[in-house]
């Protein structure tokens, strides 16, 4: 076949051609190196590897320019159509492999090639379909005109619409759907045999099914890929100085990970907050009027706290703003927690809960402390006796507290360690556990003065509770030979022998 | 140099400047001890006083620790005590900074918990309420906040960061067996008891016992030491170095290896409380203990106040000398007594009467640049991090005993200049620009952070031409342990070089030492000893 010549009148559809490629071609570039410093971090070694990766990869794509010789415009065409697909598909599947397997940088450097080279092709290819139309000089100011004007507009919206607008998985599709569209166009404006025109419209509409039909799917698409991980769909995520909150739901349960850790399921949470908080009300040898809540920014252990009309005052201490924010608007955490941080006795402090005992001159009838487990140094602080010092100088006479601590099950040294520390600070202790079915069996330390005793029976009717009842005290103070009290060295500031051990201990049972 | 080129120079780091064209600046400026107004004592370049005399009790010529410690002993006598001090901040090497994320030391920045035995320092910090009581065996209780939390240490070590100062799981069998054997025979050192029945090494030193064998020691260099004692491991022989400079300022080669074992061997106090650290930190580093020893001691400091010379008056008062740096008045104080907490060779002349008894002391210069950074908070970042094989010592984080997590803190790099000549070394430093000293801190901390330019907003330098003594061989003298007080009736010194040890109980030790040898020059009692 010989080279066919375009028409005179196509040429500013032909010219408006070279702006979308030019455009999609820096737009995909902008999208893979988002995607590499968003997993990767380090963001100026990502771009730059990748910028430079990609034109090299256009240099490859314009010397190979040299081999296509016959059957240029189908060739285009079909450029077009692999670029659509690699460049539009290029995040998602990123996404994917990255959520997979291992070889993320490979995939990542071996998508940017395969693009940049598709890129590279097009430029050199348009001029020589277009070289006998009109003048070499003037063709090549225009081409290049239009190719360097596009990347001014991709650089424009990819920061300030695309990627806040669409995000880089829709962005990437779209522009894939501009390349295939682009095809579609070029079988229009040049003239062809009629078998391969049709030939080609029907591979440019299949891909454009492909790449629509993502684009469609895409938030579930992306969704199923972190699911791998969480398990349950992503309704919420904010990322704050502290750590990563994660929000999931499945049409039965919602759950919420910080740094993608479980810290509650709705199927079993009222398991573990009945006996976080109602053992120690009843511990308490009166009425609760005021209560220290430390961490539980999630207001579940404020709501178990509600049900009494004796407290007058909950102060709650959570570091992180992302996570009460969130408890206090999300309608699904409004649903959870019944809206307890918004009521009205209760005040949401965000600040470091160490801190605030070093601060406060305030005197509380009874604490919940309810912290992450003491995975690292800073949070493995809120677990010193030189932190239960201070926690007993903020409780009123004969105050009681109550202590998340862990798995007795997966982390049994650890458990009594906190148990050790308690008592090493002057406290009288009553271990308790429960089995959580999310998490396993769990434990508990109530804290308080030389009179603290294993309470007989609640304070509130069981009807107001929906799992925890009086004759079911004894079995949570009941601890069985395989997680009985083993020795532990109390966790001091200086040494936090207890980060060590936690790390030890749940080591086994996670990755 | 002369005072122009020194004003230029601090004109100069007041500027604030970029390291490299392209890069987000970073501001910074030279701050630091005057040597251009003190040489001025050094040229005798002061103008004579007039005008009538202000009236003291007593003068002491020096805010450091020993000075502070002075005024601090003579605070139950009420008296009307003067301190004197040449540099605009008070605290010597223990100097501190409030500015930034946090407070932030600008010297010396922590206190291993003292033995039973430095009563003066156990007493200041139960003052202080860092002390909360004593056990059974008589041995302080510290408050746990104090005692640096942990993770306490991390080194950078073949392209990598690994918990504590030795990384176990790296050294190979020959540094592993050679650390082994150091770290025994240190814990056999620190139970050593010589002839005469007292530990070979003590703090305060005073009390370390006189064996001949043991301050045969003081003979050799720490070098010769490990050489004699056929330590070859490369590890060790850093690790033995990097005590030496962080103690020191010296290298092995320049400290006597009585010097070096103290150091491995003074500390006694063992009590499962100090298991984890014994080290009492603050954010600002000793800059706490010159705020307590200056809330205590009720006297009146002058910042910026050049001490010219000392001289007995008729009445048996002594007149202090002195130039305002502010406005270059000459000025003079009439006191009953006089200490002089200042290093030995600017008291041999102050005092030239006393010269020949003093000791002669080598001093190291130093470099201490404070990096105010932001970065993303890492939870489990401990207090000092160390550079194997850097040219400093790494630096400490400000806020480690702050319970808050914050990503903007500040950061105190290291680096002493321990070679023998340090006559050259002090000469180059104190003309370097601000941009020299700040590139050499960031390419000495590069290979660890290669990010950290892109994370400082601003760097701040202090140059410190006499940081401390040097215990060089033979620092001990012809008569070990006896050290000079009084230079006079009513003239009495205190200063680290009076043991040549930089220790925090030794300055304070020494300054308690001359008020209470002032005592009947002053007709006060004050007491039973505090020493």
């Amino acid at each position: 076949m010989t080279q066919q010549q375009p028409r005179r009148w196509v040429h500013p559809a032909l010219l408006a051609m070279v702006a979308v490629i030019a455009t999609s071609g820096l737009v995909y570039e902008l999208v893979t190196g988002t995607l590499a410093s968003y997993v990767l971090g380090d963001s100026v070694t990502q771009f730059s590897l990748v910028i430079g990766l990609y034109l090299f990869a256009m240099g490859i794509g314009s010397y190979l320019s040299k081999f296509l010789e016959d059957r240029l415009l189908q060739r285009f065409v079909e450029i077009e159509l692999c670029l659509a697909l690699a460049g539009g598909l290029s995040a998602p599947l990123l996404f994917k492999v990255y959520t997979a397997a291992a070889a993320f940088r490979f995939a990542l450097y071996g998508v940017v090639v395969l693009v940049g080279t598709l890129v590279g092709l097009e430029i050199p290819l348009l001029i020589r379909l277009l070289q006998f139309s009109v003048d070499l000089k003037e063709l090549v100011a225009r081409v290049l005109t239009l190719d360097y004007v596009g990347a001014l507009i991709a650089s424009l919206l990819f920061p300030s619409l695309l990627l806040p607008k669409l995000g880089v998985h829709q962005t990437s599709l779209f522009f894939g759907l501009l390349n295939a569209a682009v095809a579609m166009l070029a079988t229009f404006l040049f003239p062809l045999d009629r078998g391969v025109t049709l030939r080609l419209r029907a591979q440019c509409l299949l891909v454009f099914g492909v790449l629509a039909a993502a684009f469609g799917f895409v938030s579930r698409f992306v969704d199923r890929a972190e699911t791998v991980y969480f398990g349950a769909p992503i309704i919420y995520t904010a990322q704050s100085p502290y750590q990563r909150v994660v929000i999931t739901r499945s049409p039965r349960t919602t759950r919420l990970f910080l740094n993608g850790n479980l810290q509650f399921s709705s199927d079993d949470e009222q398991r573990y907050h009945e006996v976080l908080v109602h053992p120690a009300v009843a511990a308490l040898g009166r009425e609760p009027r005021s209560v220290l809540v430390l961490g539980g920014g999630d207001g579940l252990a404020a709501r178990e706290l509600l049900r009494y009309p004796s407290i007058e005052r909950i102060v709650l201490v959570d570091l992180d703003a992302a996570v009460t924010d969130a408890f206090r608007k999300l309608p699904v955490a409004l649903e959870l927690n019944g809206g307890a941080l918004n009521d009205p006795r209760v005040t949401v402090r965000n600040e470091d809960a160490y801190k605030f005992l070093e601060d406060s001159h305030d005197s509380f009838d009874l604490a919940i402390v309810d912290f992450p487990d003491p995975s690292n140094y800073a949070v493995g602080k809120l677990y010193t006796d030189a932190f239960y010092h201070l926690l007993r100088e903020r409780l009123s006479f004969r105050g009681v507290a109550v202590v998340q601590a862990t798995s007795p099950q997966y982390a049994r040294e650890s458990f009594w360690t906190i148990v050790q520390t308690l008592e090493g600070a002057g406290w009288k202790t009553a271990p308790l556990h429960v089995y959580v079915p999310s998490f396993g069996d769990w434990g508990f330390v109530l804290a308080g003065g030389e009179e603290l005793t294993a309470p007989g029976a609640l304070r509130i009717e069981p009807t107001k509770l929906r799992w925890l009842e009086s004759s079911g005290l004894p079995e949570l103070f009941r601890f069985p030979r395989d997680i009985g009290r083993v020795e532990a060295p109390v966790n001091r500031l200086n040494d936090q022998k207890l980060v060590a051990i936690y790390a030890r201990e749940w080591g086994v049972f996670t990755r | 140099m002369d005072r122009r080129a020194f004003l230029r120079t601090l004109a100069a780091g007041w500027v604030v400047d970029t390291i490299l064209p392209g890069k987000a600046p970073i501001a910074g400026r030279i701050i630091g001890a005057s040597h251009g107004v003190g040489h001025l004592v050094r040229d005798g370049g002061a103008p004579a006083p007039n005008g009538p005399p202000d009236l003291a009790d007593v003068v002491v010529v020096g805010a450091g620790i020993a000075g502070l410690s002075a005024a601090w002993r003579l605070a139950p006598a009420g008296l009307d005590v003067h301190v004197l001090e040449l540099e605009p901040f008070p605290g010597g090497t223990s100097t501190w900074s409030e500015e930034g994320a946090a407070p932030h030391p600008w010297g010396a920045h922590y206190l291993a918990a003292p033995n039973p035995e430095a009563r003066a320092a156990l007493r200041l910090l139960e003052e202080m309420g860092v002390v909360k009581g004593w056990d059974a065996a008589g041995r302080p209780r510290f408050d746990p906040r104090v005692l640096c939390h942990a993770p306490q240490e991390r080194i950078f070590y073949r392209d990598a960061w690994h918990p504590g100062l030795v990384p176990q799981d790296e050294l190979d069998a020959h540094d592993r067996a050679e650390m082994e054997r150091f770290s025994r025979f240190e814990d056999e050192l620190t139970e050593r008891v010589g002839a005469d029945g007292k530990p070979v090494f003590q703090i305060p030193l005073a009390l370390s016992s006189r064996d001949p064998d043991t301050l045969a020691l003081d003979r050799i260099s720490m070098r010769a030491w490990l050489d004699r004692e056929g330590y070859t491991s490369p590890f060790l022989r850093w690790y033995v170095r990097y005590a030496c400079l962080d103690d020191f300022g010296a290298e092995p080669e320049e400290v006597s290896a009585w010097a070096a074992l103290h150091y491995f061997a003074g500390r006694k106090l063992k009590t499962p409380e100090l298991d984890g650290s014994h080290f009492l930190v603050w954010p600002e580093g000793n800059g706490r203990l010159v705020k307590a020893l200056s809330e205590r001691s009720r006297a009146t400091v002058t910042l910026g106040a050049l001490v010219t010379g000392l001289g007995t008056i008729e009445g048996g008062r002594v007149e202090v000398r002195w130039l305002d740096v502010r406005d270059r008045a000459p000025r003079r104080t009439h006191a009953k007594a006089v200490v002089v907490a200042a290093p030995a060779f600017i008291t041999a002349r102050l005092f030239p009467a006393a010269a020949a008894r003093l000791p002669v002391r080598t001093s190291s210069p130093w470099v201490v640049a404070n990096m105010h950074v932001e970065r993303p908070i890492d939870p489990d970042m401990a207090w000092d991090s160390v550079l194997y094989d850097a040219a400093g010592l790494g630096y400490v984080d400000a806020r480690h005993q702050l319970t808050e997590l914050s990503s903007r803190t500040v950061l105190t790099y290291y680096r002493a200049y321990g070679g023998p000549d340090v006559v050259d070394a002090r000469k180059s430093l104190v003309v370097a620009p601000w941009e020299r000293i700040a590139n050499d801190v960031l390419r000495d901390l590069a290979p660890a952070h290669p990010e950290l330019r892109e994370q400082i907003s601003r760097m701040d330098v202090c140059v410190w031409g006499h940081a401390m003594p040097r215990p060089r061989p033979g620092f001990l003298g012809e008569r070990p342990f006896e050290p000079l007080v009084l230079l006079d009736e009513r003239v009495a010194w205190a200063h680290a070089d009076q043991p040549g040890m930089a220790l925090f109980e030794e300055s304070q030790a020494s300054g308690v030492r001359a008020a209470e040898a002032l005592a009947p020059a002053l007709g006060i009692e004050l007491g039973s000893t505090w020493l």
